[in-house]
């Protein structure tokens, strides 16, 4: 650094020495400033979120104009049907229409995340396999999920999280149970 | 020879250096900070793997808690006003001005129209710890939450619609608020969730 030079004028040695003024030490501590500055940093870190929520889109059909559309039954060995219970327990309903008496021991339990995912995946190859892909490319596979009364948001957002795992395009969350799926739920129903 | 003694000094150490860092961080957080809401409910939301974040503006949050109470807000304390100007004139009920700008800092509410007023009225301090009961949603006759969208959206026309779920609130209520927003021809509705990661190999199309 360089040095500004205090000394009055008179360059040069003699006439009795140059008058310097005193020099004061520049360093200043620095320590409470550091102190105060994590301080307010772990206030700042404190008081933020900081993950971002994120979202999901979900997309209802038009309840307005339902009883003009009238589309064609869908084959019971397309769907596969989640039944969201109490207790964290998705009960599944795999390619079989809940009126057929096999219906009752074709009901599987699964817990959400990997074993519902694998179930899923499953029927989706079965699915494929018995009626390939159609006109657009798209597999024929469709998911109906019917949230019961005791099963919580979480298990509805998981559930359509998982459409979005196992890319199953074709889903829908239907809220009304059918006669048959009453009767082949029984107690599952309840609160 | 004489003996050599070190000069004891006390241990410096030049902060300057950690002053700068501290305040560049300081400064990072000042800037990217967004303040914790002051919510009228705590909400534990499920996770997901969706990578859609919330938009920051024009949003509307129905949350709902975990004993499955409704609360309801819209995003501008502008707008605000206007919903609650809009509902006044649609219900036919009267606010005063004070009333009205205690209405706007509110980010959300889950107390009913009829006793919103009373609400209102109560001092900063009681306001907060006043057990707020939820928007009622279920009976037909009185479904506040339907004329809170209704007016919330004449307000601002371009409000999203959010809903916010505790992870353990039961499916009927969520049911009911779909429900009510399905009523007003409202078919597209986000769910806020917490971001969670992908399975291992999966990759979005």
């Amino acid at each position: 650094m360089s040095e500004i030079d205090t000394s009055g004028g008179g360059h040069g040695k003699g006439k009795g020495g140059k008058v310097r003024s005193k020099k004061a030490s520049t360093n200043v501590d620095m320590t409470p400033m550091v102190d105060l500055g994590f301080l307010l940093i772990t206030f700042f870190i404190l008081a933020t979120t900081l993950s971002k929520p994120s979202s999901m889109t979900l997309n209802v059909p038009d309840k307005s104009n339902e009883k003009e559309q009238e589309t064609e039954p869908l084959k019971a060995s397309k769907v596969a049907t989640l039944f969201l219970g109490k207790n964290n327990v998705a009960h599944v309903l795999d390619g079989i229409a809940s009126s057929d008496d096999g219906a009752k021991a074709a009901l599987k339990d699964y817990s959400y995340g990997f074993p519902l995912r694998e179930a899923l995946m499953k029927a989706r190859v079965r699915v494929d396999a018995e009626f390939g892909k159609d006109a657009k490319g798209e597999s024929q596979f469709v998911c109906v999920i019917k949230p019961l009364r005791g099963s919580t948001y979480k298990n509805t957002v998981d559930a359509i999280d998982e459409m979005a795992i196992t890319k199953t395009k074709r889903y829908a969350l239907v809220d009304a149970l059918t006669p048959d799926e009453t009767k082949l739920l029984g107690d599952k129903t309840k609160e | 020879m004489p003996i050599v003694k070190p000069i004891r000094r006390k241990p410096a150490l030049d902060m300057t250096a950690m002053c700068d860092v501290a305040f560049l961080l300081l400064t990072f957080f000042i800037l990217t900070a967004k303040f914790k809401s002051q919510d009228a409910a705590e909400i534990e939301t499920p996770s997901s793997i969706s990578g859609i974040k919330v938009p920051d503006k024009d949003i509307m949050t129905i949350s709902i808690d975990k004993e499955g109470k409704v609360y309801f807000g819209i995003d501008n304390q502008v707008n605000r006003r206007a919903m609650l100007e809009n509902i006044a004139a649609a219900e036919g009920l009267k606010f005063d001005e004070k009333q009205i700008k205690k209405f706007a800092i509110q980010s959300n509410f889950g107390v009913p129209l009829n006793q919103l007023g009373a609400w209102l009225n109560l001092p900063k301090e009681q306001m907060a710890a006043f057990k707020q009961p939820g928007i009622p949603v279920d009976s037909t006759a009185q479904n506040d939450l339907a004329k809170w969208v209704y007016n919330a959206r004449k307000a601002n026309n371009d409000l999203r619609i959010c809903i916010k779920g505790d992870n353990i609130s039961k499916f009927p209520v969520f049911k009911n608020v779909m429900g009510s927003l399905q009523a007003q021809n409202i078919n597209k509705f986000n769910l806020i969730t917490g971001t969670e990661q992908s399975p291992a190999g999966w990759k979005a199309d």
